[in-house]
C-alpha cells in the first residue's frame, strides 16, 4: 500500500473510506479454492438480497477510544449513538484494573440530536457540549465522534473544533464514524488513527526530546483493543526475549503521550486488517519501518511473526532459538488436549484475519475445519489462506459475510460441527443449535502467542468435555427461521458473486 | 428533550429505534425489521451485552433482526427499494407472528415512504406493522411507547366486544427494565388473584392472537407514570378502553394499595379484594418474620439514596420508607423528562410524610448526583458529633458504583445499565418480588462475611 502520489492520506479532512482505497468484498459463499490467486471471486460489488443485523464502524471505533485515559468520548449524533458503550465500559474496567490497578468508568456524552436538531444542523449544540463539558469534566482529552446524524445534516465538525478549541483546556479531535458511509467498519481503525495522526503525534513542548538510542530498541506493538492485556504480557515475553522494548499503541494510550509512537525503531503489527493505515503513515512521515504480515494467532503463525521482527532487527539465530524451544515446550503441554481435541470439526467465524489464524491454529491442535466466515476480504489476507489451504485443504468451505447469521445457521445445519468459535455476540445461533461453542474474541482471555495456544485448547478441551448447556438448549428454543430455508442452499441471497473455479455456487 | 441542554452524559438508555427493536423482539415471535444503517442493530446489541444483566436478544433479536442496512447509495437514491427487496426475502427466510418495520435515522432524514412500501406486503398471511421510531425522536423508553401505539393503530382489531375482567397490561419497559419478564409475570400475578384475565403482551404467557384481540380489554393497567402512557390514551381514543395509571407496586404496601385500587376499578368484590391482599400480605410476613433477629442484630437499617428510571425511582424508595423501615433521602431520577412527568413524578413521594419524604432530583447526568447529595449532606469536616449519612446504601444502576464507594455506601444495581449482575426470571414487583430485593439488597450487606 502506498499512499496517493506524494499527498499522504492524513493530509486529508476525512480518511477514504476502506470500499475506495482496498476494494474490499464482504459477499461470498463458496470455498477456500474459489477465492485463491487475486481473489477473481471475492467482488466488491456482491452483496445480499437479504441481509441481517450488522455493526458499523462506530461500535470498534468507540471500543478502542474509550479505553484511553484521561479522555472523554462525545458522540455526536443521535441519543442512543454509541449506547455500545455500556459495553465498552467493562472493558475499560478490567482493562484499566490489570493495568494500572483500579476499574475505571468510561467518561462519555451524546449530543442527542433532536428532531430540530436534525433540521437546524447539530454544530452550535456540538460547540456549547464542548465547552460545558471543557468546563464541567475538565478532562485532559475530548474525542468526537460523530455518527450517521450529523453525517447527513453537514455537520462541518472540523470547523467547530477549530472555532472552540482556544477557549478550552482539554485537547479536541474528530473521528468519523458516520455508519452509513461504508460496509467495511475495519474502516473505524482508519478513521481514529487518521485523527490520532492528525492531532495528537507532534510532541508537545516540554515533551523529552528524543533518544535515539532508547527508539533503536523500542517497538510499537499495535492493539486495536482485539487483545486483552493478558495477550499483550505474552507478546511482550516474546518481544523482551528479543532485547526489545514494548510500547503498546492506542489501546489504553494516553493521548498526551501518543507521540511516542513516532519514536521507535520498529512497529509490529498484530493484524494487517486494523493496521496497514497507520504504520504506512508512520513508515512514509516518519521513517519508521513495520512488520505487517502474521497475526501472532497460532503455532507455526507465531513463529513467523517473532522471526520478521527479529529479521528486522538483525536477531534471527536468537528468533530460531526461541521459536525452536517455545515449540518443543508447547507441544508437549499440549498432549494433554490431544484425545479430545484431535479430529474434532469446527466452524470458525470472526474478522477476516482472526478467523484464518485462528482456524490454522485448531488445525495444529489437531481439529478438522469445516469451514472458515469472515467479515470481509481483502488483498491482505491472501498468505494467511495460503497458510490454512496448505495445513486444512482448500475445499473447506469460505462464507465472506458480515454477520449474517442466517447463512451460518444453514450452514451450521449441513456441516454438523463440534465445536463453534464466533465473535462478540455471534455465538447464540451455534448455541441454539446445540453445537458447542468458544468465543474467538474476549479481551479477558488469552489467544495469542505460545501461551494463548495452550490456553485456547485448555478452554476447548473444557467446552467439548461438556457441551450440555447448548445441548439442552437447541432441544428448547428455536431460531427464527422457517424450515426451508434450511433446505436452501446457505448463499442462495448473495448476488453478483464472481465467478471462479471451484467456487461452488448454485 | 428539554432544549436548553446542550449534552447528556452516559445515557441510561439507547434511542427510539433501539427501544423499538428491543420490544419488538420481546414479543410472542416478534421479528423487527429493521429500516436503518447497518450499525444499529449492533449498537442495540452490544448495548444489551453491556447493560442488560446478561440478556441479550430473544427469539429474534440481536444480530439475528432482519435489516436493510442502507447505505450511501441509499441515502443519495432513496432506501425504498432496497426495504421492498428485504421485505420480500424476509418472509421467505424468517418465520414469525408480528413483524414490525422500526426506521432509523438516516432513512427517517431522507424521506423514504416506509409505509406505502410496507402496504404492497400487508395481506393475510402476515400482517406488517410500521412504527417510524428514527433514533433522533427520542430514547429506548419512547422507542416502546411509539411500538405500542403502531399495535393499537395497525395490529390490534378494531369493534370487538368487551370482555369483563379482562385486562391489559403496560408500562414496564422489556430490556431497558432488566427485570421486565419478573416484573410482569409478578404483576400477571397480582391481577390473577383478583381473578381478572391478563393480556401483558410480552411474556411467555402471552402470544400474538390474544394482542390481536386486546380491544376486548375492559380496562387497561398502565404500571407507570411515563412508560405506556401515551399509548394507552391513543388505545382510549382508538378502542374506546379507559386506563387505570398507577406506580409499579414494589412491596405489600405498594401491592395492597395496587390490588384495591385496581380491583375497585375493575369491578371485583371488596371481599376477595380483601382476601387476596390478606393472603399475599401474610405469605410475605411470614418470610420476612425470620429476618428479624438479623436485621437489628446486624443492625441492617440504611439511609439510602434511589437513583433510577421513572418506574424504580418511584416504587423503590416507597417500599423502602414504608416496608423495610430505611431512610432514602434522595431520590435521582436519570431519565429525560418533560416537566409534566417530572411534576407527576414528584407527586407521588408527596405521599410519604415528612420527616421522611425524600428529596426528589432530575438529574440525568451520573458525575452530578454526588453534587445533589453535597447539597443535602454537606462533605464531613472530621467532626467527630457531625451529621453522618452512614450506615448508607445506593440502589441505581452500574454507572453509580463510583458514588457509592465516594459515599462509602453499598450498592445494588436495579435501574438500566445492570453490568454487574445476571438476571431472567428475577422481579422485584409485587409481594413476593419485593422479598427478592429485600434478599439482594441484605445480601449486598453481608456478601463479605
Amino acid at each position: 500500500m502506498s499512499e496517493r502520489g506524494t499527498k499522504s492520506y492524513f493530509e486529508l479532512l476525512l480518511p477514504p473510506k476502506r470500499e475506495t482505497r482496498l476494494k474490499p468484498c464482504t459477499a461470498y459463499g463458496g470455498t477456500l479454492c474459489g477465492l485463491r490467486g487475486g481473489g477473481a471471486a471475492c467482488l466488491d460489488t456482491a452483496d445480499r438480497a437479504f441481509t441481517q443485523g450488522s455493526i458499523c464502524l462506530l461500535l470498534p471505533a468507540i471500543g478502542t477510544i474509550s479505553s484511553l485515559p484521561n479522555t472523554a468520548v462525545l458522540m455526536h449524533g443521535a441519543i442512543g449513538c454509541g449506547s455500545s458503550m455500556h459495553a465498552s465500559t467493562a472493558s475499560m474496567r478490567s482493562g484499566s484494573l490489570v493495568r494500572r490497578g483500579a476499574a475505571v468508568d468510561s467518561l462519555w456524552f451524546s449530543t442527542a440530536m433532536n428532531e430540530s436538531d436534525v433540521i437546524s444542523g447539530g454544530e452550535q449544540k456540538l460547540e456549547r457540549a464542548l465547552v460545558e463539558i471543557d468546563g464541567r469534566y475538565a478532562p485532559r482529552t475530548i474525542v468526537v465522534v460523530s455518527g450517521c446524524v450529523p453525517g447527513v445534516t453537514g455537520d462541518d465538525v472540523e470547523g467547530v473544533i477549530a472555532r472552540v478549541q482556544p477557549s478550552l483546556s482539554a485537547r479536541v479531535l474528530p473521528v468519523h464514524c458516520e455508519g452509513f458511509r461504508t460496509k467495511i467498519w475495519a474502516t473505524a481503525y482508519d478513521a481514529y488513527y487518521h485523527a490520532f495522526g492528525r492531532y495528537l503525534f507532534e510532541a508537545p513542548p516540554g515533551a523529552p526530546p528524543p533518544d535515539q538510542a532508547r527508539a533503536q530498541r523500542t517497538v510499537n506493538l499495535l492493539n486495536v483493543s482485539s487483545m486483552g492485556r493478558v495477550d499483550e504480557l505474552e507478546l511482550e515475553r516474546l518481544l523482551k526475549l528479543l532485547d526489545l522494548e514494548v510500547n503498546v499503541f492506542p489501546v489504553f494510550a494516553d493521548p498526551e503521550r501518543m507521540y511516542e509512537v513516532t519514536r521507535a525503531g520498529l512497529s509490529i503489527s498484530t493484524c494487517p486488517t486494523h493496521d496497514d493505515y497507520l504504520l504506512t503513515h508512520l513508515e512514509e512521515r516518519y521513517g519508521i519501518p513495520s512488520v505487517l504480515r502474521h497475526m501472532p494467532i497460532g503455532i507455526g503463525n507465531t513463529g513467523s511473526w517473532l522471526r520478521d521482527v527479529a529479521a528486522r532487527v538483525g536477531r534471527e539465530a536468537q528468533a530460531r532459538e526461541i521459536v525452536a524451544r517455545e515449540e518443543a515446550e508447547l507441544r508437549f503441554a499440549l498432549e494433554r488436549f490431544r484425545p479430545v481435541l484431535e479430529g474434532k470439526t469446527v466452524l470458525v467465524s470472526a474478522g477476516e484475519y482472526r478467523a484464518l489464524a485462528t482456524a490454522t491454529l485448531l488445525s495444529e491442535l489437531g481439529l478438522r475445519i469445516l469451514a472458515v466466515r469472515t467479515f470481509h476480504h481483502d488483498e491482505f489476507a491472501e498468505t494467511e489462506y495460503e497458510t490454512l489451504a496448505a495445513r486444512a485443504g482448500a475445499d473447506l468451505t469460505l462464507n465472506v459475510a458480515n454477520c449474517q447469521p442466517f447463512e451460518e445457521a444453514n450452514l451450521i445445519r449441513r456441516l454438523k460441527p463440534d465445536v463453534f468459535l464466533g465473535h462478540y455476540a455471534g455465538n447464540a445461533t451455534a448455541s441454539k443449535l446445540g453445537v458447542a461453542t468458544h468465543t474467538i474474541y474476549n479481551v479477558g482471555l488469552n489467544y495469542v502467542g505460545y501461551k494463548g495456544a495452550y490456553e485456547l485448547a485448555g478452554r476447548l478441551y473444557r467446552q467439548l468435555k461438556n457441551p450440555a448447556f447448548n445441548r439442552r438448549l437447541a432441544a428448547h428454543a428455536a431460531l427464527p427461521y422457517r424450515k426451508g430455508w434450511y433446505a436452501s442452499e446457505p448463499f442462495a441471497y448473495i448476488r453478483n458473486q464472481g465467478e471462479a473455479e471451484g467456487a461452488g455456487r448454485t | 428533550m428539554p432544549a436548553e441542554r446542550s449534552y447528556i452524559e452516559r445515557p441510561r438508555y439507547s434511542c427510539a429505534l433501539s427501544g423499538a427493536m428491543t420490544t419488538v423482539s420481546a414479543l410472542p415471535r416478534g421479528v423487527p425489521i429493521l429500516h436503518a444503517a447497518p450499525g444499529c442493530a449492533g449498537n442495540t446489541t452490544w448495548t444489551q451485552m453491556g447493560g442488560g444483566a446478561l440478556q441479550v436478544g430473544g427469539y429474534c433479536g440481536a444480530l439475528t433482526v432482519p435489516g436493510t442496512n442502507v447505505g450511501e447509495n441509499d441515502v443519495v437514491f432513496g432506501g425504498e427499494r432496497r426495504l421492498r427487496e428485504e421485505l420480500e426475502h424476509t418472509f421467505e427466510v424468517i418465520d414469525g407472528d408480528i413483524f414490525v418495520v422500526v426506521t432509523g435515522c438516516v432513512p427517517a432524514m431522507i424521506g423514504d415512504d416506509v409505509r406505502s412500501v410496507v402496504n404492497e406486503f400487508h395481506d393475510a398471511r402476515h400482517a406488517v406493522v410500521v412504527a417510524d421510531t428514527g433514533g433522533f425522536k427520542g430514547n429506548s423508553y419512547y422507542g416502546y411507547d411509539l411500538v405500542l401505539e403502531a399495535l393499537f393503530r395497525q395490529y390490534v382489531r378494531p369493534e370487538v366486544a368487551k370482555v369483563a375482567r379482562r385486562v391489559n397490561l403496560w408500562g414496564v419497559v422489556p430490556s431497558w427494565d432488566v427485570f421486565w419478564r419478573g416484573n410482569l409475570a409478578e404483576l400477571r400475578g397480582l391481577l390473577r388473584s383478583l381473578g381478572l384475565e391478563v393480556n401483558a403482551f410480552f411474556t411467555q404467557d402471552d402470544s400474538a392472537r390474544a394482542i390481536r384481540e386486546a380491544a376486548s380489554a375492559s380496562l387497561n393497567i398502565v404500571v407507570s407514570d411515563v412508560y405506556g402512557v401515551r399509548p394507552a390514551e391513543i388505545f382510549r381514543e382508538l378502542h374506546g378502553t379507559d386506563f387505570l395509571q398507577i406506580p409499579m407496586p414494589i412491596g405489600p404496601a405498594a401491592s395492597a394499595e395496587f390490588l384495591e385500587t385496581v380491583g375497585e376499578r375493575a369491578g371485583v368484590t371488596r371481599r376477595r379484594i380483601a382476601a387476596a391482599v390478606k393472603r399475599q400480605t401474610r405469605a410475605y410476613f411470614g418470610y420476612i418474620e425470620t429476618l428479624a433477629d438479623c436485621f437489628a442484630d446486624m443492625d441492617l437499617q440504611r439511609y439510602a439514596v434511589v437513583i433510577g428510571d421513572a418506574n424504580y425511582a418511584t416504587a423503590v424508595p416507597r417500599f423502602l420508607v414504608e416496608d423495610l423501615g430505611w431512610l432514602p433521602e434522595l431520590v435521582v431520577y436519570t431519565d429525560l423528562l418533560e416537566d409534566e412527568a417530572k411534576a407527576a413524578l414528584a407527586r407521588r413521594h408527596e405521599r410519604i410524610a415528612e420527616p421522611l419524604r425524600p428529596k426528589v432530583v432530575f438529574e440525568t447526568d451520573s458525575e452530578q448526583i454526588v453534587r445533589h447529595f453535597r447539597e443535602l449532606v454537606p462533605e464531613g469536616d472530621g467532626d467527630r458529633y457531625q451529621r453522618r449519612f452512614s450506615p448508607a446504601f445506593v440502589v441505581g444502576s452500574s454507572l453509580d458504583r463510583r458514588f457509592a464507594a465516594t459515599i462509602g455506601a453499598a450498592h445494588l444495581s436495579v435501574s438500566f445499565p445492570v453490568a454487574n449482575r445476571a438476571v431472567l426470571d428475577r422481579g422485584y414487583a409485587g409481594f413476593s418480588g419485593s422479598l427478592r430485593l429485600v434478599e439482594d439488597l441484605l445480601s449486598s450487606i453481608v456478601a463479605g462475611r
